[in-house]
């Protein structure tokens, strides 16, 4: 038998295009494997020059999934440029962004487990490819459905309601918000006349839990060894009690067995965080910079931030994050398929939040703009749902943005992708005669935990079917497959 | 203000990639004679959860771009669910949406896809030239035959 290249392109049911390039030695073994971000884009590059009040505007365009997270982000960056830190925004201001984040989280989560991640697990891994999409889970499970597409609009409707509109909109402003929340608006997502109300969105929230954790609890062989291995974890923590948060706090990371690893101020990120390059891919590696490239990188999402934080804030996720520290006797947990049920009590959470602040009248306060003294650099770090955000602007005298450096969750992530392809590559391919779908597909499900958003991390348009091709040593094309 | 009682009439497409944004401009010549905007949605791509939204409407018109040659520029057609899946659910296609329609809510409105042939699709939010003749013929279709639809 020859070497062999298997390229599977791109992956599907993730946000955006990616590939994987699969090597097999003479004796059908893999001797490596690769996820590439084949698209570029360029974003920190041509933002050089607009004025600084725009980036909140512009970084929107990076994604239209998760558009608030990149607003917010800027958002909090450009505050410092006009000399405001994150305690010094008004309350009103604070809340409104914060209800906006919990609405972006929440219809994030939704759509990522009902649309793309609960095709692999209600019909498994090896059910034919035309099996596993929403389409059937649908047929199959009507109800589901509909609840998950209810799910995925109320968070959009917050959105809409926050910022204008479901995809691109706009509520932040340099030091604060444009507008206030009103009593109409308070309303419709509280008697549940014309949609659904929050305390339904709790309610449906704590069901999928229940029915994943009865799910891992059939199939906890399988879920818990697939693409599992140890990792460090990052995400923000709430400042003063290391509490789980979203929006604004520390930078903490802790390793696989729960040492801890970094506990800095967001804004300090600099001096701890350098990012590799690789000649295969335009997705860089981000990895803290006192531990190196081989053991200084981070999961950052789901996962993570159940890694990282004290507790949760809210009693019912709260009351589920510790049902989950307690499957590995609290500590970390580096089971990759468990990204999904962390997803799921970061669901509930942010149910839970938006509750608390609808009911909240600070919100329909007018006090919404600060000033202060203006600055040249400003940093804003949020906890987009995939994980960390970092979003780093520089300006001259005149406002004029001159450097800008995002750093987006799926970025944090490439490493543990990567480890995750070669982890399940080994176990599904070494030695198989032949080379079926469902193989392939359990190397997407590996990076499909991560709900990678590769829109955000290089982000491109075009037309892309999914090719997957078996190549010889030399390169000559073998066998094509297209979907 | 002209009422479009129970039609829906989605616009599909993006106002700054050029000829991309021919479904949206299509709708604002609907505002702009006074029909009622309720009834009027801009979407960027459909996504499975349109397939709610066209629940309630019958029937139910898509308006869209089109890089291939149409005759006159442009074509009316009736659509019905398929049942084929695409790979990504960034972007679902109209029959798509109208199958998850019938899955999900047992409901199948009348659907039809209006396609206007387009020529530039670079950064930019003005119209090519031959974009805006096929707009005003699809246009003038439309108005003519919307109340036998």
């Amino acid at each position: 038998m020859s070497t062999r290249k298997i390229i599977i392109d791109p992956i599907t049911r993730v946000e955006g295009h990616g590939k994987v390039t699969i090597r097999l030695d003479e004796k059908g073994m893999v001797s490596n494997a690769f996820f590439h971000i084949v698209e570029f884009r360029g974003f920190e590059k041509f933002l050089q020059g607009h004025p600084y009040w725009e980036a909140p505007v512009l970084v929107q365009r990076l994604c239209g999934i998760c558009p608030v997270s990149h607003h917010l982000a800027a958002a909090k960056a450009i505050d410092q440029l006009v000399g405001i830190d994150p305690e010094n925004l008004s309350p009103t201001a604070t809340k409104l962004r914060k209800l906006l984040h919990f609405g972006q989280v929440f219809q994030s989560h939704a759509l990522h487990f009902f649309y793309l991640a609960s095709p692999d697990l209600l019909f498994g891994i090896d059910a034919p490819a035309g099996k596993r999409n929403i389409v059937a889970v649908s047929a199959e499970n009507k109800e589901l459905a509909k609840k998950g597409i209810l799910m995925r609009k109320f968070g959009q409707e917050i959105i809409k309601a926050l910022a204008g509109k479901k995809i691109h909109g706009i509520l932040a402003v340099p030091g604060g918000v444009h507008k206030t929340f009103t009593a109409e608006e308070r309303v419709y997502f509280l008697d549940g006349m014309l949609i659904p109300n929050v305390d339904t969105m709790i309610e449906w929230s704590k069901e999928i839990i229940d029915f994943i954790k009865t799910y891992y609890l059939e199939n906890a062989s399988w879920i818990d060894n697939f693409a599992s291995y140890p990792s460090n974890h990052l995400s923000l923590v709430r400042k003063e009690t290391g509490a789980f948060e979203l929006y604004d706090g520390r930078l903490r990371s802790v390793d696989f067995e729960g040492n801890e690893l970094l506990n800095i101020a967001d804004v300090d990120y600099r001096d701890h965080f350098k990012e590799a390059v690789e000649p295969w891919s335009y997705l860089k590696f981000p990895y803290m910079t006192k531990y190196g490239r081989e053991n200084g990188w981070n999961r950052v999402g789901p996962l993570a931030r159940l890694n990282t934080c004290a507790y949760m804030g809210t009693p019912l996720a709260e009351k589920e994050r510790q049902i989950f520290k307690e499957y590995t006797n609290n500590k970390p947990n580096n089971m990759t398929m468990h990204t999904h049920w962390a997803r799921l009590i970061e669901l509930l959470y942010s149910a839970e939040a938006m509750r608390e602040f609808l009911l909240d009248d600070t919100l329909m306060s007018n006090d919404l703009v600060r000033k202060g003294t203006p600055r040249q650099k400003g940093i804003g770090i949020i906890e987009a749902p995939r994980g960390t955000l970092i979003h780093e602007y520089h300006t001259d005298e005149k406002g004029l943005i001159t450097k800008c450096n995002l750093i987006v969750s799926t970025t944090h992530n490439n490493e543990a992708m990567n480890r995750g392809v070669r982890e399940v590559a080994k176990k599904v391919l070494n030695n198989k005669p032949e080379i079926t779908e469902p193989m392939l597909n359990q190397i997407e499900i590996a990076i499909r935990a991560y709900d990678p958003c590769l829109s955000c991390a290089t982000h491109a348009l075009g037309e892309m079917p999914l090719i997957v091709q078996l190549e010889d040593c030399y390169g000559n094309l073998i066998d094509e497959k297209i979907k | 203000m002209k009422k479009l009682n129970n039609i829906l009439i989605i616009g599909i497409g993006n106002n700054t990639r050029q000829d991309d944004g021919l479904g949206w401009v299509f709708l604002e010549l609907l505002e702009k004679e006074g029909f009622n905007t309720n009834n009027l949605v801009y979407k960027y791509q459909l996504m499975v959860e349109d397939s709610e939204l066209i629940s309630e409407f019958n029937p139910v018109i898509f308006i869209d771009a089109c890089k291939s040659k149409l005759k006159n520029g442009f074509s009316f057609e009736r659509i019905y669910p398929s049942e084929e899946v695409t790979f990504s659910t960034h972007s679902v296609p109209p029959n798509q949406i109208l199958n998850l329609c019938k899955t999900i809510y047992d409901r199948t409105p009348n659907t039809y896809l209006l396609k206007i042939q387009g020529y530039n699709w670079n950064i930019g939010s003005r119209l090519s030239k031959q974009a805006k003749t096929n707009l005003k013929n699809a246009f003038s279709y439309f108005i003519e035959n919307l109340n036998s639809k």
